[in-house]
């Protein structure tokens, strides 16, 4: 009889662990649909990831909403670009979401045990030598759009693994075998890209916004200027006549398009010079099709080699 | 010979300990790497005043022509100071400067926990109590130049407040947030208290305000917000100056207010168009039940109950345009069937993310026959320098 009693309370405190397992995926927040993306796969089944930022967004103008409030007060981690490039929205929800593990910061967005920085190690470019706002929306880290670089991809999957395990160290060896499968498959993509932008190097650009220099560093692709006056600060009239004459005089033949900034403007501007217009994603779901961290940035990556009249090869 | 062997063999252990202590190229590789990486990652702030608090200013003007006679009009020049505290505390200051009465004004100055568990969070001191949808609302920050009579009536302007308010997060997927305030008084304009004498704790101001918000797919939204702030008591001393009596009547029965609200907040916010693209209907009730004083004498008179509010519709056309209408029907909290009903359009233009240029136009009508009409035109230019924002609650 106690054999029974205790072979029961056994297989109901087995039962109870399993589903207490089944319970305790971590719930993560990412700020953009990339890095849902990049922590599922690190994460896999261990983790919960919802995502803030829709693709089709502007980074830069991400709407706070109260749902995510809800959705940063119980999550466990959350995983974000850094250098300030989600200052519109992330501190002023972390500022509300009462949320102990991470908490809004002027500096580094966010602080404490569920923050994951995904820029550590980054090298970034273009920091700013003069911090004024007569230069525009300024980022004073740095520019913050990493995250369009292909190859910064490694570096991201790797600060959302070593995250993780800090957040969850049981299972520290969980993500680091993920890690190393996402790895495998994005290094042999990179290998693949690499050979693809081969014709791009060196070739002259302008670019809607100043979002593209790390894509401009994997493809060799030279921006010299924008149709914004400066960062966050509309073209105007005067400007765009400049912008024309520049892109004459030094052969100009790409403008890259974000997107989510308008169209006609370039359309005019291509109109003007001559120049093909490749319209790229600033996140991951800004263009049908490119869902995942591979698929947007091979997705921009055809797009800028067809707009330039160049095969991928 | 020998001394040469000598010379070697005492030479040979320091060129060995030379040897063992040069890292291999691949350390030191891995050693700059990792500093490049620190200095990469480095706080932009490194000098002395890293731990000064967030500073900005909004400077506030406009030029306002009320039936003929026109006003260039300094609003404010709003300093803000922010920063956290210790791992607990946060706190803010808003000091305003003005071409009112004082000319210089402590708006607000509020400590805020940080941590509290269960979802807690509490404020105190000087602030801007959680009434309503656009009471607590920064001059500067309205989507119109002035703010809506009914609040300015009814609330008494701003919801300015010396006191205490806690707030709890639902911890839930929907978006439900309870709050509960004890304050002197609420209304930066609102005579009914002196905030600066003591007084029972039945004549402090006791708020309840329930929020909630929903999304309706990725471009709709609602929020509705529920409110009442009820002061039991108050004490007023008849004017005997005015009156003539000898013995001057106190009041305090039957002397008790009840301010309730109901606000409603539609957007549409296409997910394309970020902040510069979309619709925003705002819609506030507010309804009043107070006994009521002479104005002159400081008798009691009645008790009346009195309905005011506003509605308006904003459009976002883009990164610069935001045209809107705001429509306020007011009764005369004395005396309720007199109406004051302002219709008003407004233009916004924002040049850049920190200055906006608004032009707006109203006209208001008292339902008393011979009131004359009151038609206004008003040019606002405002231009925030540095790190100035209001946070969550006023977006």
């Amino acid at each position: 009889m106690e054999t029974i009693m205790k072979t029961k309370i056994s297989i109901i405190l087995t039962l109870l662990t399993a589903a207490a397992d089944a319970q305790a995926a971590l719930r993560v927040v990412a700020t953009t649909p990339e890095l849902v993306d990049i922590a599922s796969r690190v994460g896999g089944s261990l983790v919960e990831v919802q995502g803030l930022a829709k693709g089709t967004e502007d980074i830069h103008q991400v709407v706070p909403r109260p749902s995510f409030v809800t959705k940063l007060n119980r999550a466990d981690a959350v995983v974000y670009l850094g250098l300030t490039i989600e200052h519109a929205f992330l501190p002023p929800l972390l500022d509300v979401a009462r949320n102990p593990k991470m908490r809004t910061d002027a500096v580094k967005e966010c602080v404490g045990p569920g923050c994951i920085d995904c820029s550590e190690g980054v090298s970034v470019l273009e920091k700013p030598e003069n911090l004024s706002r007569a230069e525009g929306e300024l980022h004073p880290q740095g520019n913050p759009h990493y995250n369009a670089g292909p190859d910064d991809g490694p570096i991201i999957a790797r600060n959302i693994a070593a995250g993780l395990s800090r957040v969850d160290p049981a299972h520290k060896a969980d993500f680091e075998k993920n890690l190393k499968a996402y790895l495998a498959e994005l290094d042999a993509k990179l290998a693949l890209w690499r050979r693809w932008v081969k014709p791009l190097k060196g070739m002259k650009a302008v670019s809607y916004h100043k979002d593209v220099a790390y894509l401009g560093r994997f493809t060799g692709l030279e921006f010299v200027d924008t149709l914004e006056l400066k960062p966050g600060v509309a073209p105007t009239p005067t400007h765009l006549e400049q912008l024309v004459k520049e892109m004459k005089e030094q052969g100009v033949r790409l403008i890259v398009r974000e997107q989510q900034y308008d169209s006609k403007m370039c359309q005019w501007l291509a109109e003007q010079t001559g120049a093909k217009i490749a319209v790229i994603g600033s996140m991951a779901n800004a263009l049908p099709g490119t869902e995942t961290f591979v698929k947007y940035s091979e997705k921009n990556l055809k797009d800028l080699l067809e707009a330039a009249g160049k095969d991928p090869s | 010979m020998r001394r040469t062997l000598v010379f070697a063999l005492c030479l040979a252990p320091v060129f060995a300990r030379a040897q063992d202590a040069k890292p291999s190229s691949e350390e030191r590789i891995k050693a700059l790497e990792e500093r490049l990486n620190k200095l990469e990652g480095a706080p932009a702030k490194t000098s002395l005043s890293a731990f000064n608090p967030a500073i900005g200013l909004s400077i506030d003007m406009s030029l306002v022509d009320a039936n003929d006679k026109a006003d260039f009009n300094f609003r404010a020049a709003e300093l803000n100071v922010e920063a956290p505290i210790d791992p607990y505390l946060k706190g803010w200051a808003v000091i305003t400067a003005s071409n009112q009465n004082p000319a210089v004004d402590a708006e607000e100055a509020t400590l805020e926990t940080t941590s509290l568990p269960y979802n807690l969070t509490v404020r105190g001191g000087r602030l801007f109590a959680a009434f309503g949808r656009m009471a607590h609302f920064h001059d500067h920050e309205l989507p119109v130049i002035d703010r809506p009579s009914s609040l300015n009536s009814y609330v008494g302007g701003e919801t300015r407040a010396d006191g205490l308010e806690v707030s709890y997060l639902l911890p839930s997927d929907l978006f439900v947030n309870l709050t509960a305030g004890a304050y002197d008084k609420m209304g930066a304009a609102n005579a009914r208290q002196d905030p600066a004498s003591a007084r029972a704790f039945d004549e402090f101001t006791y708020l309840a305000r329930a929020s909630t918000y929903k999304d309706i797919g990725d471009d709709h939204s609602v929020e509705l917000g529920l409110d009442t702030a009820w002061t039991p008591f108050r004490t007023v001393t008849e004017n005997t100056a005015v009156t003539g009596n000898p013995i001057a009547s106190t009041f305090h029965q039957n002397t008790w207010r009840t301010l309730s609200g109901l606000d409603f907040t539609y957007r549409y916010q296409p997910t394309s168009g970020g902040i510069y693209k979309g619709v925003i209907w705002g819609t506030e009730v507010l309804h009043n039940d107070e006994g009521r004083f002479d104005r002159n004498t400081n008798r009691s008179t009645q008790r009346v109950q009195s309905f005011a509010g506003y509605s308006y519709v904003q459009v976002k056309m883009g990164l610069h345009w935001r045209p809107g209408i705001i429509i306020d029907l007011t009764e005369d909290q004395d005396i309720a069937h007199r109406l004051t009903s302002t219709y008003s359009a407004f233009l916004t233009y924002d040049v850049t993310e920190f200055q906006r240029l608004r032009l707006a136009y109203s006209e208001a009508l008292v339902n008393v026959a011979g009131t004359p009409r009151t038609r206004t035109i008003g040019l606002q230019w405002t231009g925030i320098l540095g790190h100035h924002v209001h946070g969550f609650r006023d977006r």
